[in-house]
């Protein structure tokens, strides 16, 4: 299949590897008609997954309300998903996300209630600090006052992005991905993990087949809406529930973006484990404590999975991909069933079937684009009382199928493949202080207690990542 | 042990439906000790729920499941005993109720009695666990997972049977778990075979009989393709406002535990009612037989669920009391049991378009989804005797109740302990 690349934003073909420094802005709208204006003179220099740009990179996505603001009417913003329509923010999208306590929306720095919402977002990725300056500076003069229609934007800054991703606990992270049909990834991604799982473009692109065989579901204009005829028109042939033949198609080209800032307590982290490994005397074991954060990730720091280096690191297993769990591990005694990344990814290992198993597990997967923000903390034992954490991004077509469900079935679940009574132990939702975490073993398991949160949800919202015809039509509107 | 699935319907007087709600309302604020219906008290039952639906058609109905231990006739002595003033305050706002007093004991069984639906099909999750067998058999598990990590601190560390053989002791020095040798099996053999037998005999009964339904099944499939291929098919999203209030009700127990009720409208006709008939007989009769060990063709997660065709065969009532998310339960059905599925609402309005009844359908997945959340209706009031267990949980402490006190083998101990 070939993918329309010069109407797609890069950002989803592409994590921009080659740029490591990224900031973003979250904006919000104050005079539509000059957001038009300046949708209208930057669509051009929005990056499409045609060309790849050696110095920088910038897309844009809005959320319903910048949508709403930018004055798309009442009727077609009815044919956005409902998450995307209600917004990550409610009480029901709270209790299965995990937002409750010091998560909950009222504490959040922004998204979670009426007065920091956000309407659009702008993803600038630079080759270093200095093109990155350069950028931040054009764009804030871009969207300044009169002539830009935004108010002052929040700006979040990435931390530059070192080799082999190191995420702030330590752990190599970002390793598997799904990847998209048509991408041309799949070779890249092999080789790099030995691994790839190839999944239909409508999983990541709205109005495109997807696993179920269908079109993804697709907001739509009415014809007469599109007088200019920017928009490609549903065909006749359409036959999903979402596909209206006839109608004109916004969401073709476009998916949806998750962004959510999660604050890491990487001092509590450690400590918790230091204090959960050390010898009856009281004296620190880090060999001990290190053995296990990785049975709370899953993966070893080098990145090597516990299913193929279940006693100690192989840091050349970094890349590693190729395993699945019902031949290597069906009991967990190497990675554990409620491991970070067995249950965010959980392959084969689910029912009876692996095969089966599997085929399920993959309608429920992400592409992952976020980014680590704030600077490494120097010894992880001693608190520097810095911010740090993951600019969580991710991207899919169907926010209830993917995103949300692997928050809400996997990650928060605490029943989650034969367990109890516990939740992920790295982001799940610990809110009690009490909470648990099994490490399988013969001849008998061993608990983890009194695990509490050690990720903090600072904001978060759902956006609409347009393709670049429909930005053209917003700035038309 | 057996279990009883049923439901109460009755009308609901239209100008009482505000009064009923509110009613209801108090329940649900506490399922537990609430004045009016304490479930808590109610010792066997397992999962109950007050469902008030309104349509059009056919008026406001008030529809009040119970999936409990035993025969009717023991619940609704408890059920009076704890609760014959609440039910004769819900039943006060129901059409043809004429009992003046909560005291009229007679009189309120009788209209109970005269408003049961009995099930045309139903599963049970967890084959012959009475309520106070599983809520015994998981305090159990936690106090031997207590035991376990003391355990897990030995150095150095016990061997496997010297591990079963401190948990033992740990058993039987407990006086409040003398009953653990006590219990009965899941199913005696009679109830494991009586269903099988009725089994073969209906499909040997099928062969004989082939020669007079053939050709007549022949042809009604024939006019069933006919008009699979012109039925109309949900054209649109699920309604917003029912969704909102649908989901603002939803995964608000610790482990995750939801309520499904949906009715639907059967397709005009009598083929399609006969269809809907005897494919919901067939289910019955498999999965009496063969869905006795926690799975319904695949899904491991539904404690209580049954199928009622009511109204003359012109609506079906779908009642289920599962583990996990809407969306989990929903994959299920899609990737597991499209084709029974399908089978079942294919004969009711708005299904995704189906081949041959077993086919198509509910693998057009998005639509499905729409067509059962359209269907589905709210369930103003619900009770779960175990909030925090899963099918799959209460399985594994039975395993791990009926085999603490065995002498057991090298693999049989491990395998034992890697229950906890």
């Amino acid at each position: 299949m070939e993918l329309e690349r010069k109407d797609i934003q890069g950002l989803i073909v592409s994590s921009y590897k080659h740029l490591p420094c990224a900031a973003y802005l979250l904006l919000q709208v104050k005079d539509a008609t000059a957001a038009r204006a300046w949708l209208a003179r930057s669509v051009g220099d929005f990056t499409t997954a045609e060309t790849k740009h050696p110095h920088f990179s910038t897309n844009v996505a809005f959320t319903y309300n910048g949508l709403k603001k930018l004055g798309l009417n009442q009727e077609v913003l009815a044919t956005f998903s409902f998450p995307f329509q209600e917004g990550m923010a409610t009480e029901h999208r709270s209790r299965i996300l995990g937002d409750g306590n010091e998560n909950a929306p009222s504490n959040w720095e922004w998204g979670g209630a009426q007065d920091n919402l956000v309407d659009l977002l702008l993803l600038v990725y630079a080759r270093d600090e200095s093109v990155l300056k350069a950028q931040l500076e054009h764009w804030q003069q871009e969207l300044r006052g009169s002539s830009g229609g935004f108010g002052e934007p929040r700006i979040l800054h990435a931390q530059r992005q070192p080799k082999n991703n190191p995420e702030h606990f330590g752990f190599h992270d970002g390793i598997g991905q799904p990847v998209m049909e048509g991408t041309g990834n799949k070779q890249r991604q092999l080789a790099r993990t030995h691994h790839a799982t190839e999944l239909p473009a409508g999983e990541f692109l709205l109005g495109h087949a997807n696993l179920y065989g269908a079109t993804s579901d697709t907001p739509v204009v009415r014809p007469e809406d599109d007088p200019q005829q920017l928009l490609t028109t549903v065909p006749d042939s359409a036959t999903a529930l979402g596909a209206r033949p006839g109608m004109h198609d916004l969401g073709r080209n476009g998916t949806y973006l998750v962004f959510r800032q999660l604050a890491q307590d990487v001092a509590k982290f450690w400590n918790f484990l230091d204090k959960a490994t050390c010898d009856p005397k009281g004296k620190s074991n880090p060999s001990a404590r290190d053995h296990l954060g990785a049975k709370f990730v899953g993966r070893r720091k080098s990145g090597a999975p516990l299913v193929l280096s279940p006693q100690q690191d192989d840091p050349r297993l970094d890349n590693e991909n190729n395993f699945s769990y019902i031949d290597k591990d069906p009991q967990g005694f190497a990675c554990p069933i409620g491991a970070h990344i067995r249950r965010s990814n959980p392959r084969d290992s689910l029912g009876p079937d692996p095969q089966a198993a599997l085929n399920t597990a993959n309608r429920h997967r992400i592409l992952r684009r976020g980014r680590s923000y704030g600077p490494r903390l120097t010894d992880p034992l001693v608190d520097d009382g810095k911010e740090r954490g993951l600019h969580f991004i991710c991207l899919n077509s169907d926010i209830e199928r993917q995103f949300e469900f692997v928050q809400q079935t996997w990650i928060n679940n605490p029943v989650f493949g034969g367990l109890y009574e516990e939740v992920d132990p790295l982001v799940g939702n610990l809110a009690k202080g009490d909470a648990l975490f099994t490490v399988q073993g013969e001849p008998l398991r061993a608990r983890v207690h009194n695990l509490s949160r050690f990720v903090i949800v600072k904001g978060g919202s759902y956006f609409f990542l347009p393709s670049i015809r429909t930005l053209g039509y917003l700035a038309n509107l | 042990m057996t279990h009883t699935v049923l439901t109460f319907i009755a009308r609901v007087k239209p100008e009482k439906t505000e009064d009923l709600r509110k009613l209801l309302k108090l329940i649900q604020d506490d399922p537990e000790k609430n004045s009016c219906v304490p479930f808590r008290s109610l010792q066997l039952l397992h999962f109950a729920s007050f469902v008030l639906h309104e349509s059009q058609e056919y008026g406001p109905y008030l529809v009040f499941e119970n999936n409990f231990d035993g025969l009717l006739q023991a619940y609704l002595d408890d059920l009076y005993l704890h609760a014959s003033r609440g039910l004769h305050q819900v039943y006060s706002c129901c059409q043809d109720y004429t009992v003046t007093s909560a005291g009229d004991r007679q009189r309120l069984f009788a209209y109970l009695h005269a408003h049961v639906v009995r099930p045309n099909a139903y599963h049970i999750g967890n084959t012959g666990r009475s309520v106070k067998r599983i809520l015994d058999e998981q305090t159990l598990r936690d106090a031997l997972e207590t035991r376990a990590d003391a355990l897990a601190q030995s150095v150095p560390p016990p061997s496997p049977s010297g591990l079963l053989g401190a948990f033992q002791n740990f058993v039987r020095s407990d006086p409040q778990f003398a009953w653990v040798s006590g219990v009965g099996p899941r199913q005696t053999f009679i109830e494991w075979f009586m269903p099988w037998v009725k089994f073969v005999a209906v499909i040997l009964l099928v062969i004989v009989l082939l020669p007079i339904w053939l050709l007549p099944g022949i042809i009604g499939l024939l006019v069933l393709r006919f008009k699979e291929s012109t039925d109309p098919v949900q054209s649109s999203a699920a309604k917003i406002q029912n969704v909102k209030d649908l989901v603002d009700r939803e995964d608000r127990t610790p482990s995750v535990q939801n309520h499904m009720a949906s009715i639907t409208i059967v397709k005009p006709g009598w083929l399609r009612r006969l269809t809907l008939r005897v494919v919901l007989w067939a289910i019955n009769l498999l999965a009496r037989a063969k869905a006795t060990h926690g799975e319904l063709s695949g899904i491991p997660s539904i404690h209580f669920a049954h199928w009622s065709v009511i109204d003359n065969g012109r609506r079906l009532l779908f009642l289920s009391n599962f583990d996990g998310s809407w969306e989990n339960y929903l994959d299920d059905f899609i990737d597991k049991a499209s084709s029974g599925l399908t089978a079942v609402w294919s004969n009711t309005l708005n299904f995704p378009r189906t081949q041959f009844l077993l086919w198509g359908g509910a693998r057009d997945g998005s639509r499905f989804k729409a067509v059962a959340r359209d269907s589905q209706t709210v369930t103003n009031a619900w009770y779960s005797a175990y909030w925090d267990l899963t099918v799959q949980g209460i399985d594994n402490n039975s395993s791990i109740r009926e085999d603490v006190l065995n002498p057991l083998d090298a693999t049989a101990t491990k395998a034992w302990l890697l229950r906890l």
